[in-house]
C-alpha cells in the first residue's frame, strides 16, 4: 500500500505531512511524559524486527499463494499505540529512503495510511476494548483471552486496512492523478484489502498468541491497571463508534462525489451517461445531499485541487502539450545525453591521469 | 579494586542465582571467572555493574555500590558484551567509540584524540570509519573492546571475549587483553584463554564460589573441574595432577 | 538468495555509494535534502498534461548523476517497485480520458495517454531525486542534519538505532528463513503452524537484545541525550548549490522551456 510520490499533488502531500506530523508530535509528547528511556531501544529493535518480518512469505493454506504482514497492529499491541506509531514511522522512512518503497513526499501520506490507523484507531477502538471485554467468558481465562486476541487482531487489521485503502483512494483522487472514477477505484481497492487485512490479522494474531503463551507481560493493553486512562469503553460503545465511523466515511464519500462531480471527475453518482450509478444500484435524487454541507465540501475541493488539473494556469498552453513541446523535449533529451557523454569523458580522463 | 561481601541474588525468592559470594580483586589483577552454563557468571557481572540489585555489599575502589554512586562506579568499569552487535548501537565504529566520552562531558576534540589513541594502540586505525554492521566477527570484537577502552575505565569486565572467533582473531584478542594494564575480570568457557590471560581464577557452580586460586593450580585440577562440569584446558590435558 | 539477503545487499550497496567521494558527496546533507524536497515538490506540482514542461526537469538528476559518478542502473533497478504502482493507477487514464489533445500527422494522442506518460515520468524523476540524495549522503550525517532541521530528537535517535538494527535483524531472519527452507523443501513460504512462532521466537529474543542494548547505553553514560555525527558546516558551496538548484526548478516551473525551444527550432 506504499504510495509513490507521483501519485500525490504537493498540497495533498503537505496536508498528509501535517496530519502525520501532528500525530507524531502528540505521541512524542506522551512518551516524554511517560519518561521510560528503556523503551527507546525496545522500539528500535522491534521496528527493525518488523522491517525484516515484512519480508517473510506466509503461505496461505489452500491457495498456494502467500501473504505478508505490515505490522502496525503488531507493534502497537506490543509497545502501545504511541511507541508503535513512532516505530512504524521509522520503518516507513527507511523503506522510503533506501528501497524507494514509497517516496519522500508521499511519506506523510504513507505514515497516515499505514501507521496511524493501525496504531491508534486499531488500538483504541478494537484492540484494547476487546481485550478488556468479557467476550468468550465461557472458554476459561486463557481460552477467552486467546479468542479475544484473535478477534481483536483480525478485526483491527481488517478495519485499519480498509481505512488505509480508502485513504489511498481519496488521496490519489484528490490529487487529480487518476481518471479512474472514485467509486470504481474503491471497488478495486477495498475488496483486495479486505483479503489482505484478513491475512494480516491472522498473522498478527498468530504472533501475538505466541507472545501471549510465552511472555504475556509483553502485550500492551492487556491489564486495565497499566494506564491511568479511565476509558474502559464497553464493547457496545465500540460498536456504536464503529457504526458512526462507517456512516461518516460513507457519507463523506457520497458528499464528495455528488457535490463536485467535475473535481473528482466521475464519482459514485457522477457520470449518469454511463449508467454507473444505476449499475451500482444507487439513486442520486433519493440520497438527499444537503446543500450546505455540499457547498462546504466543494470549497474544500477547490482549495485542494487548485494545483493538479488547473495548475498554474497559463504556464503551459491550454492542453499542455503540443508539437513544439515535443520537439523541445527531444532537445532536452539530447542535452541530457551530452551531459552524460561529457561526464563519462571527464571521468575517463581523471582515471587515466591517476594511472600515469 | 573490586570487592564482594556476602552478595546474594535471586529472580524468584526460592531459586537463588547467586549465594553468599565474597571475594576481593586487587588493582591491576587479572581474574578469570569460570563455571558451567547457568553458574551465575553473567549475573555476577550484572550485579557489579548495577544492572541488577541483590543483597550484600559490592565495593568498587572502596565506594559502596548504590543508587548515589552508580554513575561514578559505572564510569570506572568497562563492560565488553558477548554480543558485539548489542554493544555497538551507533552506525560507525568511530561514533560508537565517541559515545561514552561525549556522554562523560569531553569535548569533541578531546574525545576524538582519545579515540584515535585507542585505535592506534590496538592497530585498528583502518576500522575507524567503517560501518558496524559490515565488520567481520573478529573486527567486531576488537572494535567492541576499543569502544570500551575509549572510556578509559579502571577495570575491564569481559563476557566471553574469545567466543566464535577463529584462532587468528582469538590470538589477537588474547594479546590485546594481555596488553591491557587495567584490572580485568573475564568470564569465559575458553579455559586456554583464561590460562593465557589471567593470574587468578574464580570457579563458580550453582551460584556459589567453589574455588579461588592461582590459574595454573585450579585449571590443572582435573577432579575439581570435572566435579563442576568443566574439563581440563587442552594444553594441560596431557599432564594430570 | 532469499528476499532478506537481497534487501541486505541493497542496503550495503547504498552504503557503499554514499561512502564515495565527489563534489555532490561533499555537499552538506541539509542542502541536498532541501534541494531534493523542493525538486520533488516542483515535479509533483506539474499538471497531468504538462509532459513537456516536466521533461526539462530531467536535466537536474542527469547532471547530478554525472557530477557524483553514481551509476544510473542501480536507480533503474529500484524502479521495479515504483513503476508497477504508478502504472496500476495511470493505466486507466487512457480508457477514461479519450479527448484528443495532440495530432502528430496521422497519429492522434489522447489526453489519457499523455497523463499516463506524465505520471510515469513523475515517478521516474521523484525516484531519481531521492535515490541521488541517499546515494550521495551517508545516513548518519543525514540524521544529524534532520536534527538540525528540528525533527524531534527522539525520532532521529530512533531512526539511527533502527537503521543500525535493521541490518542485524534482517540477517537473523535471513538465516532463519534459510534454516526453515532446508527443513521444508519445496515450500515457498511459511506454513500455518509456524506463522506465530517463527517471528515470535525472534521477537522474544529481540526483547532481551533490546535490554542488553539499553544496558550497554547506560554503562557508557547515556542519559536522554544522543550525540550525532559531526555536521559538515553549511558552507558557501552549499548556498550556491541550493540557490542554483532552486532557481533552475522555479524558472522551469513557470517558463515552458521545452515549448519555447521547440518554437525556436520549428520557426
Amino acid at each position: 500500500m506504499h504510495m509513490a510520490d507521483a501519485l500525490l499533488a504537493p498540497t495533498v502531500a503537505a496536508a498528509m505531512y501535517v496530519a502525520s506530523g501532528t500525530a507524531a508530535g502528540v505521541s512524542i509528547h506522551k512518551l516524554r511524559k511517560e519518561d521510560a528511556p528503556q523503551k527507546l531501544p525496545v522500539m528500535a529493535v522491534s521496528a527493525a524486527l518488523v522491517f525484516a518480518g515484512q519480508m517473510i512469505n506466509y503461505t496461505i493454506p489452500g491457495t498456494g499463494s502467500s501473504g505478508h504482514m505490515c505490522g502496525g497492529m503488531l507493534l502497537s499491541a506490543l509497545l502501545g499505540p504511541q511507541a508503535g506509531f513512532l516505530s512504524m514511522i521509522v520503518i516507513l522512512t527507511i523503506q522510503c529512503l533506501f528501497f524507494a518503497d514509497g517516496g519522500l513526499m508521499a511519506l506523510g501520506a504513507n505514515i497516515w495510511n499505514m501507521a496511524f490507523y493501525g496504531c491508534f484507531v486499531g488500538y483504541y477502538l478494537l484492540w484494547r476494548p476487546i481485550l478488556r471485554s468479557r467476550l468468550f467468558k465461557g472458554l476459561g481465562v486463557k481460552g477467552a483471552q486467546r479468542s479475544r486476541i484473535i478477534l481483536a487482531s483480525v478485526a483491527g487489521c481488517v478495519l485499519t486496512l480498509q481505512l488505509g485503502a480508502f485513504s489511498v483512494v481519496l488521496e490519489t483522487s484528490l490529487s487529480g492523478i487518476t481518471d479512474l472514477p472514485l467509486g470504481a477505484f474503491c471497488a478495486l481497492m477495498q475488496p483486495i484489502h479486505l483479503a489482505i487485512g484478513l491475512i494480516e490479522g491472522l498473522i498478527t494474531a498468530a504472533v501475538l498468541l505466541f507472545v501471549y503463551e510465552s511472555r504475556p507481560e509483553l502485550l500492551s493493553g492487556l491489564s486495565p491497571a497499566e494506564d491511568s486512562l479511565p476509558a474502559k469503553r464497553s464493547l457496545k460503545a465500540t460498536v456504536a463508534i464503529l457504526a458512526v465511523l462507517v456512516l461518516m466515511v460513507g457519507g463523506g464519500l457520497s458528499l464528495l462525489a455528488s457535490s463536485n462531480p467535475d473535481g473528482l471527475e466521475w464519482a459514485l453518482f457522477g457520470n449518469a451517461d454511463a449508467g454507473y450509478s444505476e449499475n451500482m444500484g444507487l439513486d442520486e435524487e433519493n440520497f438527499g445531499v444537503s446543500s450546505a454541507a455540499a457547498e462546504k465540501a466543494g470549497a474544500v475541493q477547490e482549495v485542494t485541487s487548485f494545483l493538479p488539473d488547473y495548475a498554474f494556469q497559463g504556464s503551459d498552453s491550454a492542453a499542455g502539450t503540443s508539437v513544439s513541446g515535443i520537439v523541445g523535449s527531444a532537445m532536452v533529451a539530447g542535452a541530457a545525453v551530452l551531459i552524460c557523454l561529457a561526464g563519462g569523458f571527464f571521468r575517463r580522463r581523471k582515471a587515466n591521469s591517476h594511472k600515469h | 579494586m573490586i570487592q564482594f561481601q556476602n552478595v546474594s541474588f535471586a529472580y524468584e525468592p526460592d531459586r537463588p542465582v547467586l549465594q553468599n559470594l565474597s571475594f576481593r580483586i586487587a588493582p591491576g589483577e587479572s581474574v578469570g571467572l569460570i563455571g558451567a552454563n547457568g553458574a551465575g557468571k553473567s549475573t555476577l557481572m550484572k550485579l557489579l555493574l548495577g544492572l541488577r540489585q541483590g543483597e550484600g555489599r559490592i565495593l568498587v575502589d572502596g565506594t559502596e555500590l548504590n543508587k548515589a554512586s552508580l554513575s561514578e562506579i559505572r564510569r570506572k568499569l568497562g563492560y565488553v558484551l558477548q554480543n558485539s552487535d548489542n554493544q555497538m548501537f551507533m552506525p560507525t565504529v568511530y561514533e560508537d567509540m565517541m559515545f561514552a566520552p561525549l556522554n562523560y562531558g569531553l569535548s569533541r576534540e578531546e574525545a576524538e584524540r582519545r579515540v584515535d589513541a585507542v585505535l592506534e594502540r590496538l592497530g585498528l586505525e583502518d576500522l575507524k570509519h567503517r560501518h558496524n554492521h559490515k565488520l567481520s566477527g573478529g573486527e567486531k570484537r576488537m572494535a567492541a573492546i576499543a569502544t570500551i577502552l575509549a572510556m578509559e575505565p579502571e577495570a575491564v569486565l569481559m563476557d566471553e571475549p574469545s567466543s566464535a572467533l577463529d584462532p587468528y582473531n582469538r590470538r589477537i584478542v588474547i594479546n590485546t587483553i594481555r596488553s591491557l594494564p587495567q584490572t580485568k575480570l573475564i568470564a569465559s568457557h575458553d579455559l586456554d584463554m583464561i590460562l593465557d590471560t589471567c593470574d587468578r581464577v574464580l570457579l563458580m557452580s550453582k551460584g556459589q564460589l567453589v574455588a579461588d586460586g592461582p590459574t595454573e593450580e585450579i585449571l590443572s585440577d582435573r577432579a575439581l573441574l570435572e566435579a563442576n562440569r568443566m574439563e581440563l584446558p587442552f594444553c594441560l590435558a596431557g599432564r594430570t595432577k | 538468495m532469499n528476499k532478506m539477503q537481497k534487501a541486505l545487499r541493497e542496503l550495503a550497496e547504498m552504503d557503499e555509494l554514499a561512502a564515495q567521494n565527489s563534489i555532490i558527496h561533499r555537499l552538506c546533507p541539509t542542502a541536498k535534502l532541501l534541494a531534493t524536497v523542493l525538486y520533488i515538490a516542483v515535479v509533483l506540482s506539474f499538471g497531468k498534461y504538462q509532459l513537456s514542461g516536466l521533461a526539462v526537469l530531467l536535466l537536474w538528476p542527469v547532471l547530478l548523476f554525472q557530477l557524483s559518478g553514481i551509476p544510473v542502473h542501480i536507480c533503474f533497478y529500484k524502479l521495479r517497485i515504483v513503476l508497477p504502482l504508478v502504472l496500476a493507477v495511470g493505466l486507466f487514464n487512457p480508457f477514461f480520458d479519450r479527448a484528443i489533445l495532440l495530432r502528430l500527422g496521422p497519429l492522434a494522442v489522447s489526453g489519457g495517454f499523455i497523463s499516463m506518460l506524465t505520471l510515469m515520468l513523475k515517478g521516474l524523476l521523484c525516484l531519481m531525486a531521492s535515490f541521488l540524495l541517499m546515494a550521495t549522503t551517508n545516513f548518519d550525517s543525514l540524521c544529524a542534519s534532520l536534527r538540525k532541521l528540528h525533527i524531534p530528537g527522539m525520532l532521529v535517535t530512533l531512526l539511527l538505532l533502527t537503521y543500525r538494527y535493521v541490518g542485524v535483524m534482517t540477517e537473523e531472519l535471513a538465516v532463519m528463513t534459510e534454516a526453515y527452507s532446508l527443513r521444508a523443501p519445496g515450500q515457498k513460504g511459511l506454513q500455518v503452524s509456524a506463522w506465530g512462532s517463527f517471528l515470535g521466537q525472534l521477537l522474544l529474543r529481540s526483547m532481551d537484545r533490546a535490554q542488553e542494548l539499553y544496558a550497554s547505553m547506560l554503562l557508557r553514560g547515556y542519559h536522554e541525550h544522543f550525540h550525532y555525527a559531526p555536521m559538515k558546516p553549511f558552507g558557501p558551496g552549499d548556498v550556491v548549490y541550493l540557490a542554483l538548484s532552486a532557481l533552475f526548478f522555479l524558472v522551469l516551473r513557470f517558463v515552458p522551456a521545452a515549448q519555447l525551444l521547440g518554437n525556436l527550432l520549428l520557426r
